[in-house]
């Protein structure tokens, strides 16, 4: 059955505005819960690049001079084979390390362009079966032929992994927490709008309207405020890594640059953001609406 | 046009709203129901405008079979019977015009429809000056009239009437009842159920009279109460 455009704007728009108060607060609602579900998703995103040289437990990294020979790289390879406090490793050669460090600097298209593969020095990843044993095991390499230098600063990294998981635990329960309640506020807007009409619901009913044609403006209705929400959401998501990027640039916090995530990430949390409100806000109102609907 | 089959309805254990209650209509009749408040004229209405389901027995109206009847389909069903109630069921924001044009909405007519046919329906019920009121604007007879282009506007099969003139004095009651008899003309089945002794005297139309969900009487060209009414 054709249900008119003219019918369905005429009635949401009426809805909306009746109940503005309660319109008010379900976007506010679901425009702070998204925003911080946003958030924490960056940050999310820049602990994963900040940390991708340290994934799978590695505790050690041996660089090379981007000028070793392939017989010092090996002497090295062969050490590390017969070392018994050496777990595991593994060995990045200049291209994969070209890759990761393209990854890590995607905010600073400045240094991407000055350095070139070539530049790039390869590296050994290395786990151990105790980790205390990193500055030991480090201090044997660092004078080797052919190495640049030896990175076994897990302590702090350790630390920070620790604390920003946790932030993340943290942030990403509050924003469960709040996108449910914006999930139940929406659904009461929704609940005190249709109680409001319940007459009107029950003459559409007797005049035979069908069950979609009572439903859809009151689920326009959820989506538009879901999208407003989100909208702000997003907006708020955009203005927190803005203002991150503007405090590195500014006070040249250089450690937190590793921090930075890429144009395409913050893209794809948006996204999400927006998709999140209208899904919440359209899911609650044919939630709501449901059992006023029952013949 | 509409056959009810044995039809037992309870709301509460072992208090039967309607019991063993068969009846027949035919396309075209008019039909009074009549019998005390708790009789169970209001379960039959709602039973054939399946608000309600039957516990057990079968409800044919306009061709189809109710108690079997999916959700889905409910909607389409209703949309070949009119119906009128005591209270006028209007709504309350919206003008004569938008009351009964709505019927029209709701079913996704066009506008140029709506804006063609509501004025004539509203001539039709002598309403066709008062297009632009509200409802509360209106006396009680004016509102039934209303209710009845609304349930009209769609030329229905069936008119089912719960005590239409109710709210209403004589005189109010009289326009509708001639309302309802040239609706009746046009060929469509309708169906009252009523309280109003005077109306079904003077009609003397077909009378059936329920008494604790049975039907004690029906007769072709019936009075309300036989002499002795009921309680």
């Amino acid at each position: 059955m054709a249900i008119s455009l003219e019918y369905v704007v005429k009635e949401t728009s009426g809805n909306l505005w009746r109940n503005r108060l309660m319109s008010l607060a379900a976007v506010l609602t679901i425009s702070v819960s998204l925003a911080l579900a946003g958030a924490s998703l960056l940050l999310k995103q820049g602990v994963s690049t900040a940390t991708s040289q340290w994934k799978g437990g590695v505790q050690l990294l041996i660089f090379m001079q981007p000028t070793a020979t392939n017989a010092q790289t090996s002497t090295v390879e062969r050490q590390l084979k017969s070392l018994p406090e050496i777990k595991s490793y593994y060995y990045m050669d200049q291209a994969k390390s070209y890759q990761e460090f393209k990854q890590l600097m995607a905010n600073s298209p400045d240094l991407l362009q000055s350095v070139t593969e070539s530049q790039i020095p390869p590296s050994f990843r290395v786990v151990l079966k105790n980790p205390s044993a990193a500055p030991s095991v480090g201090s044997l390499f660092q004078q080797q032929a052919g190495v640049k230098d030896v990175n076994f600063n897990r302590g702090a990294i350790n630390t920070m992994l620790h604390v920003t998981s946790i932030a993340q635990f943290v942030i990403v329960g509050l924003a469960a927490i709040l996108l449910i309640s914006a999930s139940v506020l929406i659904l009461n807007v929704i609940r005190v709008a249709i109680f409001s009409r319940r007459r009107e619901v029950a003459v559409m009913k007797l005049v035979g309207a069908t069950n979609w044609f009572i439903r859809v403006p009151f689920m326009l209705e959820g989506m538009v405020q879901g999208l407003v929400g989100s909208i702000v959401a997003a907006g708020a998501v955009v203005g927190i890594q803005a203002l991150f990027q503007y405090v590195i640039q500014h006070f040249n916090v250089t450690i937190l640059s590793n921090f930075l995530v890429s144009s395409h990430d913050v893209l794809m949390t948006e996204l999400f953001v927006v998709a999140m409100g209208i899904i919440v806000g359209t899911a609650g109102s044919a939630f709501a609406v449901r059992r006023y609907l029952e013949v | 046009m509409i056959k009810v089959d044995r039809v037992y309805k309870r709301y509460k254990e072992n208090q039967y709203a309607l019991s063993d209650c068969s009846l027949e209509i035919d396309r075209g009749e008019f039909v009074f129901v009549v019998g005390a408040s708790g009789s169970g004229k209001s379960t039959l209405l709602r039973l054939l405008l399946r608000e309600e389901r039957p516990d057990s027995g079968e409800v044919w109206v306009a061709g189809k079979e109710l108690s079997a009847m999916p959700g889905w389909k409910v909607p389409f069903f209703r949309r070949n019977i009119g119906s009128i109630f005591q209270d006028f069921r209007l709504l309350p924001n919206k003008t004569v015009f938008d009351n009964v044009g709505f019927a029209l909405e709701v079913i996704g007519k066009s506008k140029r429809h709506i804006t063609t046919q509501v004025p004539q329906m509203l001539e039709l019920v002598g309403l066709h000056d008062k297009q632009e009121r509200f409802p509360d604007e209106l006396s009680g007879g004016e509102q039934q009239r209303v209710a009845i282009a609304r349930a009209f506007i769609n030329k229905p099969l069936i008119l089912l009437a719960d005590e239409p003139t109710g709210n209403l004095d004589p005189e109010n009651s009289w326009s509708v009842m001639g309302l309802l008899e040239r609706i009746n003309r046009t060929g469509t089945t309708v169906l009252m159920a009523t309280h109003d002794v005077g109306i079904v005297d003077s009609m003397r139309r077909r009378v059936i009279e329920l008494e604790n969900g049975q039907i004690k009487r029906d007769q072709t060209r019936g009075v309300y109460g036989l002499g002795q009414t009921s309680t």
